[in-house]
């Protein structure tokens, strides 16, 4: 089936332009293979962010709606290089055809899109999209004439299967930074704006989350899901809904929750390792993938069991910090380039990903955002100079920051007394008072609501 | 453009041949400071001048004029100047690119991380009167009111967000204009009802002919209207 794929590869010069990539290999072959009809294929889109074009849209037609016609609603974006550009990750125009992707993806006429594609007929690597957030949906592979056909049937699967939930573990192994007030009102405010979402209380030894809402342990446990591979157990008795109802506008907001387990706080650590894998939380979570647009996981302050399920569950580690607290910044950090690339490299797919990290309730002055930057300029350089595990934190601590700019931008949630009060009350601030409202929507558009 | 066109040429110019235009209003001793380091180091004006022709070895500025007052301080008798043409486009754009007039988004379209980052602008700059504002309670604020209908901007000082009439509102002028859409003959979008004054629901009530409004609050009103 994918021979006339394996043939035009073989054909290909090994020099081979952009053009001739494209002419002898992308346009004729692999994108048929994909799935798209010539009519499904829209060459030099138009991205809508200035006079910049992809070089491939792509979506499936429907009845009514021919997509080199109506332009509308794209689906899938190619960044096409030639084969005299070295696309094989870390190389200097691997990294710069991935920020020219993610630029396109973003732009204002792709909103629709979901998936983006960088090739130069030698490697290859595909990404996912959900709203603001970009992560790989698979590592960059080298293209060879034996693996074409793999390597196409894979990218198939994944761009026909909708996934509709982006599952955010919020990680930090300094305890006390804002977990579990992020996951909740994130939660809150996500829901406002109209994105089904479920929480996870995955932090048995403090259940914090589920105490902050007074919720009550489901009918079933998590630890039985984990645990039963047979589906005997009925998911749904996993779930406890928080309902919250504004009086004044007459409405009422929902989101769900997977509380805490009893079952599993008893379990000795050690023993967790022998029953379960770590990939079987991942198992259970994607069961709701469909169900919901957002899975967010309030994690424990370790590298245990939990935060290590956690993050393998994940496809993006949210990360909140304190400036004033330099154990919360070299956490963050270590979290970024050992913990994450730990589980990266058994996931073998690219993910889970670091989101660029926030400070989070904490009063700031100038002179302190100062201070803050010289402990931060000092961690990313130590891990630039570390020669055993060389790692560029700088886009995971400072992600505006260009050579030009020298931007040190850090998004920043304020302290508000009300956050911390409302623990007590069992709402999330975000439905009660206002201004925690206008945090954390801010928080919201900022990382992930396009 | 024909070959005999300076336009995009860099030529040294005599200095009493241009006219300053508005000049600029750098202090006094960054001038003077400028103009010797300038006659010490060499004396050439290495970044341009810019300038359009206005007649016959007549020019005048458009960008760069802090270059103008430090030639003239320094007694050039001539400068080195970049030829643009003659348009208004060029010489805003100029006025922009060389740091003299900061550039303005259309609060009426701009996103939400567009309304941020011009906040802080404001926020940050030194002496603001907007010093007191909390950055991300006016950018949710402002993002999520109907501000594509706007006329002007005195709804933001209904939002609630320490921008208040006068100073504040004004200094919103630096870095935001407005292009708004007409309002809807019918609205029914409850976010935008809500920000209308009780009295404005009602007059639309009266017009959608709608029944037993004259008694309702604004909730129940906002909820009639949406129907
Ligand atoms: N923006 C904020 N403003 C004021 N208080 C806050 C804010 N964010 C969090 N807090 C308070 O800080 C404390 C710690 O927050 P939280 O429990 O969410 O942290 P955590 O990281 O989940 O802690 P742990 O590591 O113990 O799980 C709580 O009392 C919480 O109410
Ligand atoms: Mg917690």
């Amino acid at each position: 089936m994918y021979e006339t794929l394996v043939k035009a590869l073989r054909s290909l010069p090994s020099d081979a332009k952009e053009a001739i990539v494209n002419h002898s290999f992308i346009a004729p072959v692999f994108l048929k293979a994909l799935g798209f009809k010539p009519e499904e294929c829209f060459p030099q889109y138009p991205t809508g962010k200035g006079a910049d074009a992809v070089d491939y849209a792509l979506r499936h037609n429907t009845d009514d709606d021919i997509f080199l016609h109506t332009k509308s609603h794209p689906y899938i974006l190619l960044e096409l290089k030639g084969r005299d550009k070295d696309l094989s990750e870390g190389s200097a125009s691997y990294t710069s055809t991935v920020k020219q992707l993610k630029g396109y993806l973003l732009a204002p006429n792709c909103k629709t899109v979901q998936w983006g594609i960088i090739t130069n007929s030698d490697y290859i690597q595909l990404f996912k999209k959900h709203g603001k957030v970009i992560y790989p949906a698979s590592l960059c592979l080298k293209i060879t004439p034996d693996n074409v056909g793999a390597i196409v049937e894979d990218i198939k699967q994944k761009i026909e299967n909708i996934s509709r939930a982006l599952t955010v573990a919020i990680y930090n192994n300094k305890g006390g930074v804002g977990k579990t007030t992020t996951t909740v009102n994130l939660a809150a405010v996500l829901t406002l704006h109209g994105r089904k979402t479920l929480i996870v209380d995955f932090d048995p030894n403090q259940q914090d989350l589920t105490n902050s809402l007074g919720i009550k342990p489901a009918k079933e446990s998590l630890y039985s899901c984990l645990e039963d591979k047979n589906n005997r157990v009925n998911l749904n008795d996993l779930i406890n809904p928080y309902i919250f109802k504004f009086k004044n506008l007459n409405k009422e907001f929902k989101f769900d929750i997977i509380t805490a387990d009893d079952k599993l706080f008893e379990e000795r650590e050690d023993k967790l390792y022998q029953i379960f894998k770590l990939h079987r939380f991942r198992q259970v979570l994607n069961n709701f993938k469909n169900k919901y647009d957002y899975i967010l996981i309030d994690s424990c302050p370790n590298w245990r069991f939990f935060s290590q399920s956690a993050i393998y569950a994940c496809d993006v580690v949210l990360i909140p910090a304190k400036h004033n607290n330099i154990f919360s910044l070299k956490n963050a950090a270590v979290a970024i380039r050992k913990f994450i690339p730990e589980i990266q490299r058994i996931r073998k797919d690219g993910s889970p990903i670091a989101l660029p990290i926030f400070f989070n309730g904490e009063k700031i002055t100038e002179a302190q955002r100062i201070t803050a930057h010289y402990g931060i300029d000092s961690i990313i350089e130590q891990a630039r100079k570390d020669r055993d595990n060389k790692f560029d934190l700088l886009p995971y601590f400072y992600p505006r920051f260009t050579n030009a700019t020298k931007d040190r931008y850090i998004f920043d949630l304020p302290s508000y007394a009300h956050i911390a009060n409302t623990a007590f009350e069992r709402i999330p601030a975000a439905y009660k008072y206002k201004i925690a409202y206008d945090y954390y929507i801010n928080l919201a558009k900022e990382y992930f609501l396009q | 453009m024909s070959n005999l066109s300076d336009i995009g040429n860099l030529m040294l110019l005599y200095i009493n041949e241009i006219k300053p235009n508005e000049g600029t209003n750098t202090p006094k001793f960054l001038i003077t400071a400028t103009a010797k380091t300038l006659s010490s180091l060499g004396g050439r004006n290495w970044v341009p001048l810019i300038v359009k022709e206005i007649g016959e070895d007549r020019y005048e500025v458009i960008g760069n004029s802090f270059i103008y007052a430090v030639a003239e301080e320094a007694g050039l008798e001539k400068v080195w100047c970049i030829i643009a043409d003659s348009s208004e486009e060029t010489a805003k754009l100029t006025k922009v690119l060389s740091r003299e007039e900061t550039p303005k988004i259309n609060l009426s379209t701009a996103t939400r991380d567009e309304i941020k980052d011009a906040l802080q602008y404001l926020i940050e700059k030194p002496n603001s009167v907007l010093k007191s504002v909390k950055l991300l309670v006016a950018t949710n604020r402002i993002d999520e009111a109907p501000r594509q209908y706007w006329q002007n901007f005195e709804p933001i000082t209904k939002l609630k967000c320490g921008i208040t009439k006068g100073k504040k509102i004004n200094a919103l002028k630096e870095v935001f204009y407005l292009i708004p859409q007409p309002m809807p003959d019918v609205i029914k979008d409850p976010t935008i009802l809500n920000t209308l004054p009780t009295a404005e629901l009602k007059k639309m009530a009266k017009k959608r002919s709608k029944v037993g409004y004259s008694k309702k609050k604004k909730n129940d009103l906002v909820e009639l209207l949406s129907q």
